[in-house]
């Protein structure tokens, strides 16, 4: 079971789009701490009031996948995988539950569902392919690498949003996600450009050493668990052919061997 | 799906009761286990409540993980000696070969809410770096709880799509085990009455204040449920002898219409149940009943309603258990699976209790009460907030 890599989006501190991402992770120099407002296309005025930053951040990078990748979404299965879903609404709901009496915002509980963001999705691009919403916690973006790949076999495409964004004070002790982070990889069951990435995945050893990054990004790869893509990023950007180890549910390694093809 | 997916295990609790037997029971009676459980402020409502869940204890090393949630689903594990099957195929394939994902749409954040409500809160207005938030309140929590419990150590994930959430999950599972990932899935829908859903759907004004009545011209809202119920998907090699019933197929949609409105002609439904007619490779005419998603609310019920007539299924006898069990949200698919296990393997029909007559303006063959029949084949339909469609056909194990 293998795929190839035909569109790419991030956005994160220092990271404002897919391409610029792989030219900043193609050298060593360090990256910018600042970080461009998500952008959403596709939305009513209605809907774009109502969608949440989380969503955002989500629809923004699967926009530039699908831009880079110059595909539509009408037929394209999504995998959307947060470790952490939308804590700000959260938050907003068990404090107006708190209140006597207690009474919510119609719009902030339907915004409450961990997959409200591929419902923006759905109404944003206007399509009703199949889309699934993910967590396995820290891991969450090893565990939307394996379920695209899968969905790629019988799909043959399917795109992976993953994204995760700090939470509100009253959340920021227990939950420590300190930088927002979103990325969206295209896997496609064929390359027409016979440049893309191919990866490749298998179960790894328990214990084994996970892949990190060099210097200061280290610490950005661990400051939001959507970042724990950085390896995978950087490989890309490097057009490396390693195996890449990710940590994975109950101390496992899923390992993706990214193949490129020689220039 | 050429060949269907064996399901070995499968147990439910929910508030018609705590497993097999007791499901039989009540279905067969067409029971209700909705109680009035009015809002502080007088406001009626209807909730299928699980009984016993306060005396649950968890293992003192998953001391972390205690919610309702995980009570829940630690009392399902506990349930039809599921358990004891996971731990059969476990020594036969080693804990690897096992994978693991749950279906839930509110995890434990009941136990969040709660903490929200404490002087502690008041004064500092925030949550101890010591809060369990990962192992009650985060979505993955009751996952990584059941994987722990089960001893499992293959893949592991939480589905959450609102009320599709264990239909998927069902569907994923399914897809692991097509793909090689893993040997063995344990697929579980759980979901626990929280403030949330209950002052949520209520500002939405879909709560029924008085009994629910899926496909009636009185339907007039949801009560809402909670349950725990988990399935054991296994390789063909596996299940040799010890299968109750085959996922035989799956089809997902989405809406891309609206939040929570479904579309008015139900074409994502209508595209969900053609795709996993088409991947079980069954006819209009091969399929026995309908488990309806039915969830008893005026748009819900018509677009369904008009999925299935487009689909040239209103002579299939179709019913929907939300008036007996209430909707169990995430929960929903599994609880769908679990009461059509009961139903396939007891021999009956199960009626659509709380519905005294079909809304005539609406087609599909509605069962209104239990009857004995024997199902082969059934789809079961569920659909959630954001347009997450999900469509299952099921079938009795040969």
């Amino acid at each position: 079971m293998s795929a190839f890599v035909s569109g790419l989006g991030v956005l994160g501190p220092g990271l404002w789009d897919g391409a610029q991402a792989l030219a900043a992770l193609g050298q060593d120099a360090g990256l910018a701490t600042d970080v461009r407002a998500p952008r959403v296309a596709g939305l009513s005025a209605n809907e774009a009031r109502r969608c949440p930053l989380v969503a955002r951040y989500a629809l923004d990078v699967g926009q530039q996948a699908l831009a880079a990748a110059g595909r539509d979404a009408a037929h394209l299965a999504t995998v959307f995988s947060s470790a952490s879903g939308d804590l700000e609404i959260f938050d907003k709901n068990a404090r107006a539950l708190a209140q006597s009496p207690p009474a919510l915002s119609p719009t902030l509980f339907h915004n409450s569902v961990h997959n409200a963001v591929a419902g923006y999705w759905g109404i944003a691009q206007g399509t009703r392919a199949a889309s699934t919403s993910l967590s396995a916690y820290d891991e969450s973006f090893a565990a939307g690498v394996l379920e695209a790949l899968m969905i790629v076999d019988r799909e043959r495409q399917a795109l992976l949003i993953a994204y995760d964004v700090p939470p509100p004070a009253a959340l920021a002790a227990a939950r420590p996600i300190t930088v927002p982070f979103a990325v969206a990889v295209l896997f496609t069951s064929e390359d027409p450009s016979g440049q893309a990435a191919r990866v490749a995945w298998r179960f790894g050893v328990e214990g084994e050493e996970v892949t990190r990054m060099p210097g200061a990004l280290e610490a950005l790869r661990l400051a939001n668990p959507a970042a724990r893509a950085l390896p995978f990023l950087q490989t890309l950007a490097r057009r490396a052919t390693r195996p890449l180890i990710l940590p994975y549910v109950g101390g496992r390694r899923l390992v993706l061997e990214v193949s490129h093809a020689r220039p | 799906m050429s060949r269907g997916i064996p399901i070995s295990g499968l147990t439910l609790v929910s508030a018609l009761g705590r497993g097999w037997a007791a499901h039989a029971r009540a279905l067969r009676a067409d029971a209700s286990g909705l109680t009035p459980e009015p809002f502080a402020d007088g406001v009626p409502t209807l909730v299928g409540r699980v009984a016993g869940l306060d005396a649950v204890t968890l293992p003192r090393s998953l001391a972390r993980y205690d919610c309702r949630n995980n009570r829940l689903a630690l009392l399902a594990l506990e349930s039809d000696g599921f358990a004891e099957a996971v731990a059969r195929v476990v020594r036969r394939v080693g804990p690897e070969a096992v994978g693991l994902i749950v279906g839930t749409s509110t995890s434990g954040i009941a136990a969040t809410e709660a903490a929200y409500r404490t002087q502690a809160f008041a004064r500092t207005h925030t949550l101890p770096a010591d809060y369990p938030y990962r192992e009650t309140h985060n979505v993955f929590a009751t996952a990584d709880f059941a994987r722990q419990v089960l001893g499992l150590q293959g893949p592991a994930v939480a589905v959450s799509t609102a009320c599709s959430s264990s239909a998927k999950a069902l569907a994923a599972g399914a897809r692991w085990l097509r793909a090689g990932v893993c040997r063995a899935v344990v697929v579980g829908g759980v979901d626990s009455l929280c403030a949330t859903t209950l002052y949520g759907f209520r500002a939405l004004d879909l709560l029924a204040r008085g009994p629910v009545r899926p496909f009636s011209a009185e339907r007039c809202g949801i009560a809402i449920g909670e349950a725990g119920g988990f399935a054991l998907l296994t390789t063909a090699d596996l299940a040799a002898g010890e299968a109750c019933l085959t996922l035989a197929g799956a089809g997902e949609s989405a809406d891309g219409y609206h939040m929570t409105a479904p579309h008015p002609e139900g074409l994502g439904a209508y595209e969900a149940m053609a795709a996993a007619l088409a991947a079980a490779g069954r006819g209009q005419d091969e399929i026995d009943y309908i488990a309806l998603h039915g969830t008893g609310t005026v748009y819900n019920d018509a677009a369904e309603d008009r999925a299935i007539a487009r689909l040239g299924l209103t002579h299939v006898p179709a019913g929907s258990n939300k008036g007996a069990l209430g909707h169990t949200l995430g929960a929903a698919g599994l609880c769908a699976l679990a009461t059509l296990g009961v139903a396939m393997r007891e021999g009956f029909v199960p009626g659509t209790v709380g519905t005294r007559a079909r809304d005539p303006a609406l087609s599909v063959n509605l069962v209104l009460t239990a009857r004995p029949a024997r199902l082969r084949v059934a789809l079961l339909n569920t659909f959630g907030f954001g347009g997450s469609n999900c469509s299952l056909v099921v079938e009795r194990a040969s």
